[in-house]
């Protein structure tokens, strides 16, 4: 048998020198490699795709990676599937700023300690696929993902990356996960209220999820569902509490 | 009047050296030529773009590399580019072993130092090449 390497999520940067937002790319992926999951990425750099990095490019194959791209060319995304595999995972800096209402960068050089909260939340959601990356199951002669688990939310133990201290919760919207600020607190207030899980989210909690967090437009539906999950999920785990 | 000098710096993301390039990078051409250079991302290159292969086929072109496998270099060649002058930040760094770089997000005061000084020659060499190009228009 082949001395495999430990199972890891590889993340692919476009860090696109032009723009600020490939800027934002680099130290979100940064992020993530030091800080976020050290133990469970490493960084794979997209110009050794055509340099002749094999060691790369197999990895790429073998293993899921994260695109990380700063505009809609998607190099990241394109090039690894062009060179290697499909990336199990494509995150575009526009989508996730513009998603939390955030500010997008203005300088390619260096950011601005203004910028620190989008590299924050473009940094959380690679280490959302991160895990949830590293909880599917996933075939290495495929190179793809075997098993999809159901979408189900994973709370997170830790305050946001902002500092802020609110908890934020990873949901699946649409495939995509999503990182909701303060819904455990939400729900928990819900629930002590006496509302239940009969079938349909309360429209309370969303319009409260909705407070904290930018609901893009035409995505409610998608949003509701995700949310529900969660909400279903909570009164379980208090139901089981309180009759256990 | 000649056009501008594309500079392609490394893209790497997980070392000082490629670091250093991507600073000497934007040094050349936001502080000390604005006017006269250009980097072109090394991203849109490996990707095929059709707009920055022919900027790298139509235009005198500086690579600026990290490590030995030389993306840069390599990259703006497979392009169908001419590299008129290629620079390998470690040599350049055996040259000035009191500018020692460290960290990657953010390179310390001796890694500013030797990207100051790989962005001065790499200026001085875009000025070269685009005297040279003057005198043979």
């Amino acid at each position: 048998m082949p001395n495999l390497p430990q199972r890891k999520v590889g993340i692919v940067a476009c860090s696109g020198e032009e723009l600020p937002e490939g800027t934002l790319t680099r130290l979100a992926a940064l992020k993530v490699l030091e800080e976020l999951r050290p133990a469970q990425t490493v960084t794979i750099c997209l110009p050794l795709f055509l340099a002749g990095g094999e060691g790369d490019r197999a990895f790429a194959k073998f293993y899921p990676t994260i695109a990380v791209d700063g505009c809609d060319k998607r190099c990241a995304a394109r090039a690894t599937e062009l060179y290697s595999n499909k990336p199990a995972a494509s995150i575009l800096v526009d989508e996730v700023l513009d998603r939390q209402g955030l500010a997008h960068p203005q300088s390619c050089r260096r950011l601005s300690p203004a910028d620190q909260p989008s590299v924050d939340a473009v940094a959380d959601a690679i280490a959302a696929e991160v895990d949830h990356l590293m909880a599917a199951r996933w075939s290495r002669t495929e190179g793809a993902i075997l098993e999809l688990t159901e979408a189900k939310p994973a709370v997170s133990t830790a305050g946001c990356a902002c500092g802020s201290g609110i908890p934020v919760t990873t949901v699946q919207v649409d495939g995509q996960s999503v990182q909701l600020m303060a819904l455990e607190p939400i729900l928990d207030m819900a629930y002590t209220q006496g509302l239940r899980a009969n079938g349909e989210l309360p429209d309370q909690i969303l319009q409260t999820v909705q407070v904290y967090n930018q609901v893009p437009a035409g995505e409610e539906a998608l949003y509701a569902r995700a949310v529900g999950i969660a909400w279903r999920e909570h009164c379980a785990k208090r139901d089981g509490v309180a009759h256990g | 009047m000649s056009q501008s000098v594309v500079i392609v710096p490394c893209s790497g993301i997980g070392k000082t050296y490629g670091t250093v390039t991507r600073e000497a990078a934007y040094i050349v051409t936001e502080d000390l030529r604005p006017a006269d250079t250009r980097i072109v991302p090394l991203s849109l290159l490996v990707l095929g773009d059709e707009e920055a292969q022919a900027a790298v086929r139509d235009a005198a072109v500086v690579t600026l590399d990290g490590c030995k496998l030389a993306c840069a270099t390599v990259n703006v060649r497979q392009a169908g580019g001419a590299v008129a002058k290629e620079y390998a930040v470690l040599d350049f760094f055996r040259q000035h072993r009191d500018m020692k770089p460290q960290g990657i997000a953010e390179l310390n005061a001796g890694g500013q130092k030797l990207a100051q000084a790989l962005a001065e020659e790499v200026a001085a060499t875009s000025d070269a090449l685009r005297s040279e190009e003057d005198n043979h228009a």
